[in-house]
């Protein structure tokens, strides 16, 4: 029953990355990037959900790995890949476990000494680390220096990229589910007790944290071999932010809040590309009210005064929202450098920060908190609400 | 890299001291960041991402102020004074204060009660929203310098000789000068007759050769002469920045362990609930330590930019002191007001030395790698209480 | 049952192994449109002559305007120098709808957004030409540029580059085109300037490591001045990740004794370096590239940097009709100001070269720009004429030597210094 099981569920995957790739083919370069790109984060979100979720460790570095897994397949695919005379697809399987393999390397040599830090410490660590890498690249001709390095065959492979994110996410979901993974997620809930239960708590941070630089290493390489050419400016202190983000959003801990954040997050930019000239002042007041909603509804809820209903609070944060909106578009127009027209193309980046910031003030514990999506949980949700209106 | 090559630049020990001050003035820039960071950690164990965006919002706020007295980039403005430095730094604290109240009220307020993983990508949001809408609102993300020469009084350099130059030598190349200025005055008269400096005719063109070589002569007799001379120059803009930092310093030392904010502070630092219980106003004290610290934030940034020349003010300003001065913070044990002073002085001293050795490509490097060290061996920072985590 | 380690390792492996083989009957993903192998050229900058050409011809114009697409960084590191570029490319645009267009046909600009990154820069790429656009201007970074230039190359679609100045940008395509200098031109041209003209012997270049125009720059012009006879000291610095405090690298300049300093950086680093250079006692010539051109200059500078020399496309005082054509119009749109960076001219250059080009095209389509693009010869632009027609894409254009001085009155503060062709330099 449980090889059936297993059997099958790979088969399953293997088949639904395949059917990812022939739907995909037939689309446009644009949707095809997309989903390339989308499997990449999936992955860097979930590699990175394993440590900074299931495991409890802070890493805020997590392009490091990633930068390394793609840079090192990179000089591979550079110098040896005529000369192996390989199939594509083939060789690009090698690239990723090679990358992995790179970024392993980094990610124990990295982790070992440095997860005896505890919070806030491990995480500086992490992201001076990041900044290390960025900097001896840049001083590396080899390696391009600050330009970049082109990968001198491109492999797009939207089969192999969806497959290493549902590797990705079954590694994960697996590996929490058995004696191993219990291990992870004691460690995460209180150190001493794991340890004292007899919990190698060192063994459990360092595996943890070189199966998540692994991860990241491998997408490094399917990203480099997809696009052909990446620069430092690619793994920069920003990138591991929103990494960082994904996994926080999703809910800290939760495989499939961090795939679906990933996804969500890493769409936003670009489906703002569509946003169109619009009035400055307009879109400064839409993000101070829809801030300042938030906050009241926040405060209201945590008060202890007596709580309005939640129609109440919806329909007034609406109505309040816009009706400030409106007030400040007319407000703020007259201020210097507010008075004309802005395109939407350049406020992806404000209006990405912004639903983080107002995404976490609403919920905090993350979209999927603690849980994994799951027919039962999704039930409990939606069985529960009308009981709350009413 | 020819790693000997490297050897002998490292032995060129005439730079030495002149480094080391450099590298002890900009560890001064960092330590001042440092000290809000550290504060703003200490009371809400927070790292706050946004401390670098509110400074660079302060260093908006100097330049706006400068810009307002009249200090502009183009025509005439008034004479510096000791005046409009004050009320730029005025101007930049009170533009950090205002963020900051706006800052702990709207985003960190509301996730007090939250998990700090959760406040901290709050910080990283915030962060980034404040620079990407600095890029767009103000003044259209255009790099603006602070026109530090035209206002402050502080300028030139104090200059310390620790050994002097080989006189006889600068005398013997004292002997070459009358041959070169007559060339250049040859040269000089001639360029009259000519199309422009860069289109001579034959004749121009071999005075102007005559002329450089004994230029030349002139500059290697004395460059043979001061080939040994090591004096050290301090921007006097740049003391100030280092006796303000030693000075706010102290005076928050003394706030903290003084009075009864400071008692009030410590307590909210070591047990929110407690405090609460004792009768402290949790939400003031740490309005007051938030402001506080984003205020010192204002005032380096109006420092930074006025006392280092040509500073560019844009929307990323923030982003690398913040990182740095966190790293100091870190490094020197966060919470600890002189160990964030201590961390950035180590810091910038480290930065310099390594610009000495020949390996200025790798300087920004060289803060991480010493704070991985330090942390490997004293997991608290150099001054931090050594709480090992035991694993 | 008790899953271990095995069938973990089982799944992974047993994935693989199906997936390869699974998409091995498809006959591999040869037929996948966007991968392209472009010549990995190891021996050296050199653009090779024979350049691929895309493998279909592109788009033709549809619909009741003519899309054209320009890719920028508006966003994010790049920012001052993406926004000149699409003003000016906007500005063109402008004037060409003014002027009644193609036959009564407008023709729209349609900006995309990269933030200064890669990547981005392709997804725009490919968010634009889903849009039906049938040429693409852009970027004012290499990076940025080759990633446009990956994307573009399996549709067809023609790439004018503002300002990417890398050497073996043209190995993408035939369908790659700029409008800039390249680095092995613009660097020996400083250098043969510093040599010859000014009469250096022992340079100090400061190079920003995290600029990859800067790092391209500093190369070429040790290469040439070294091969002159010089004697050059490379001295390194971090715009993006540092700060604007170069007290250190300056020390050890002052220490090597040099006669004369060239920073490959933009002017947002030059400004500070020049002033505290000046401050800290070095007095020598300062030079660089075009980088430098932006009035900002002047406020980071001050008095220091004023006798400084750069290399330019034009200047304010230029009389060429073209030139003050396109700086009535700028000051027009943009309260009397100059152009913030040389950008603005390139990306006008760029914008007009291909707004020619889809004049003097055969058919109203992708291949006719393209076609038109590389059969350009003399095409009056304000940077310069422009010549494309077997250059591999890169121009032949005229370089000047500028010398900084004070705003004048009309706000001019470059002088003419000297000028250079590429002959001048063989």
């Amino acid at each position: 029953m449980f090889w059936g099981v297993r059997f099958s569920s790979i088969v399953l995957a293997v088949l639904g990355c395949f059917a990812i790739q022939m739907l995909a083919k037939g689309g446009a370069p644009y949707f095809q990037t997309l989903i390339v790109l989308a499997g990449v984060y999936v992955t860097l979100a979930v590699s990175l959900n394993l440590i900074n979720g299931i495991t409890g460790q802070f890493s805020i570095g997590h392009a490091a790995f990633y930068m390394i897994g793609a840079y090192s397949s990179g000089v591979l695919t550079n110098n040896y890949f005529k000369s192996a005379h390989m199939p594509e697809l083939a060789w690009l399987v090698l690239m990723m476990i090679a990358g992995a393999c790179f970024a392993a390397i980094a990610g124990f040599v990295v982790g070992l000494p440095s997860l005896r830090l505890k919070g806030d410490y491990l995480a500086i660590v992490t992201m001076g680390f990041g900044e290390i890498v960025i900097i001896i690249v840049r001083n590396q001709k080899a390696l391009g220096e600050s330009y970049g390095m082109t990968v001198g065959t491109k492999i797009p492979s939207i089969f192999l990229t969806s497959l290493l994110a549902v590797t990705c996410i079954a590694l994960c979901r697996n590996l929490i589910k058995n004696v191993h993974g219990l291990s992870f997620l004691a460690v995460r809930e209180d150190e001493v007790a794991s340890s004292a239960m007899g919990v190698n708590v060192t063994r459990v941070k360092v595996t943890a944290f070189v199966i998540g630089s692994a991860l990241a290493g491998a997408a490094g390489a399917v990203y480099g071999h997809s696009l052909g050419f990446f620069s430092p400016t690619n793994f920069t202190m920003d990138i591991s932010f929103v990494i960082l983000t994904m996994v926080v959003l999703g809910g800290s801990g939760s495989i499939t809040g961090a795939t679906v954040a990933a996804i969500v997050l890493f769409y936003i930019p670009e489906w703002l590309r569509d946003l169109k000239i619009i009035p400055m002042s307009g879109f400064i007041g839409a993000i101070i009210a829809t801030i300042a909603v938030v906050a009241i509804v926040k405060r209201t809820m945590d008060g202890h005064q007596a709580r309005p209903t939640k129609t109440a609070i919806i329909l007034g944060s609406i109505v309040g929202g816009i009706a400030l909106t409106i007030a400040l578009r007319f407000a703020l127009k007259g201020l210097p450098g507010l008075e004309g027209t802005i395109d939407g193309n350049k406020l992806r980046s404000v209006v990405l920060a912004a639903v983080l910031v107002i995404l976490m003030l609403l919920r905090p514990q993350g979209v999927f908190a603690h849980h994994e999506f799951s027919w039962n949980w999704l039930k409990k949700l939606f069985g529960k609400k009308p009981a709350v209106v009413a | 890299m020819d790693f000997s090559l490297h050897l002998v630049a490292a032995f060129d020990l005439t730079t030495l001291p002149q480094q080391l001050v450099n590298g002890l003035l900009n560890g001064a820039i960092y330590a001042l960041i440092a000290l809000g960071y550290t504060m703003v950690y200490g009371v809400l164990k927070l790292i706050n991402f946004a401390h670098g965006e509110v400074f660079m919002l302060g260093a908006y706020g100097a330049l706006f102020v400068s810009w307002y007295l009249g200090y502009r980039p183009d025509g005439a403005s008034p004479p510096a004074s000791y005046l409009t430095l004050i009320l730029m730094l005025l101007g930049s604290m009170l533009v950090c204060t205002v963020a900051a109240f706006f800052i702990e009220r709207f985003a960190y307020r509301p996730m007090r009660s939250q998990p700090r993983i959760a406040s901290l990508i709050t910080a990283i949001g915030l962060s980034l929203l404040l620079q990407y809408s600095a890029q767009i609102f103000l003044l259209n993300g255009t790099p603006q310098t602070i026109q530090a020469g035209k206002l402050s009084p502080f300028v030139g350099n104090v200059t310390l000789n620790l050994r002097g130059p080989d006189q006889a030598k600068l005398d013997e190349a004292e002997k070459l000068k009358p041959s070169m200025t007559a060339a250049a005055a040859a040269f000089k008269a001639r360029l009259p007759l000519e199309k422009g400096e860069f289109d001579l005719s034959p004749e121009g063109k071999k005075l102007q050769e005559e002329m450089r070589v004994a230029e030349r002569k002139y500059n290697e007799a004395v460059n043979a002469g001061t080939a040994h001379a090591v004096k050290i120059a301090i921007p006097k803009g740049q003391v100030v920045l280092f006796v303000t930092t030693i000075f706010l310093m102290a005076m928050l030392t003394y706030l903290v362990m003084f009075t009864k904010q400071g008692r009030a502070m410590r307590a909210v630092s070591h047990d929110f609930n407690a405090a609460s219980l004792m009768g402290i106003n949790i939400d003031n004290v740490i309005v007051f330590t938030f402001l506080l610290g984003s205020a010192l934030a204002g005032a380096g940034a109006m420092m930074y930019c006025t006392f280092i020349p040509g500073t560019k003010i844009d929307a990323f300003t923030g982003l690398t002191p913040g990182v740095k001065a966190f790293t100091a913070a870190v490094l020197g044990g966060i919470g600890n007001i002189p160990g964030a002073v201590l961390g950035g002085l180590v810091m910038g001293v480290a930065e310099y030395v390594v610009v000495w050795a020949g390996y200025d490509s790798y300087r920004d490097a060289i803060a991480f790698v010493i704070l991985i060290i330090v942390l490997l061996f004293h997991p608290g920072g150099l001054l931090g209480s050594s709480k090992v985590e035991k694993v | 049952m008790k899953p271990s380690i095995k069938t973990l390792a089982f799944t992974l492996v047993s994935s693989i192994v199906l997936g390869a083989a699974l998409t091995g009957c498809n006959g591999g993903s040869s037929s996948d449109p966007g991968k392209t192998t472009p010549p990995a050229d190891d021996s050296g900058p050199k653009t090779t002559s024979t350049r691929p050409a895309p493998p279909k011809d592109g788009p033709m114009a549809e619909g009741d305007t003519i899309k054209i697409g320009t890719v920028c960084s508006v966003t994010g590191d790049n920012k001052p120098w993406g926004e000149d570029s699409y003003q000016g490319s906007l500005l063109a645009v402008e004037e060409f709808n003014a002027a009644g267009g193609l036959n009564g046909k407008k023709v729209e600009l349609i900006l995309g957004d990269s933030a200064s990154k890669p990547d981005q820069a392709k997804t725009a790429t490919e968010k634009l030409m889903s849009q039906g656009v049938i040429a693409l201007i852009g970027e004012v970074s290499s990076g940025n540029t080759i990633q446009m230039a990956k994307s573009a190359f399996p549709q067809g679609i023609p790439v004018v580059a503002v300002g990417a100045t890398r050497t073996d940008l043209g190995n993408e395509g035939t369908h790659v085109f700029r409008v800039c200098y390249s680095d092995d031109f613009q660097g020996p041209v400083m250098a043969k300037f510093a040599y010859d003209l000014k009469g250096c012997r022992n340079v100090a270049v400061m190079t920003d490591t995290s600029l990859p125009y800067s790092q391209g720059l500093s190369a070429s012009f040790i290469a040439t001045f070294e091969k002159l006879g010089g004697k050059v000291k490379e001295h390194k610095y971090t715009s993006v990740g540092g700060t604007n405090n170069y007290s250190g690298q300056l020390t050890e300049v002052k220490s090597e004794n040099p006669d004369g300093m060239f920073l490959s950086g933009y002017f947002t680093e030059v400004g500070p370096i020049v002033n505290q250079a000046r401050a800290a006692g070095i007095t020598v010539p300062v030079m660089g590239g075009d980088g430098w051109d932006s009035d900002q200059i002047l406020a980071s500078g001050g008095d220091a940097i004023v006798g400084g020399y750069f290399c330019n496309h034009y200047n304010n005082a230029d009389k060429r009709p073209q030139v003050t054509d396109f700086l009535n119009k700028w000051h027009a749109k943009h309260g009397g100001k100059d152009p913030g960076t040389t950008m603005g001219a390139l990306g006008y250059d760029a914008m007009a070269l291909t707004l020619d080009a889809l004049k003097r095209a055969k058919s109203v389509g992708a291949k006719g720009i393209l076609d038109a693009l590389e059969d350009t010869v003399d095409y009056k632009g304000v940077s310069g004429d422009i010549t494309l027609r077997g250059m591999n894409g890169n121009p032949e254009k005229r370089a000047i030597v500028v010398e900084i001085t004070k705003k004048d009155a009309a706000g001019n503060w470059q002088k003419f210094a000297k000028d250079f062709i590429p002959a001048d330099l063989k």
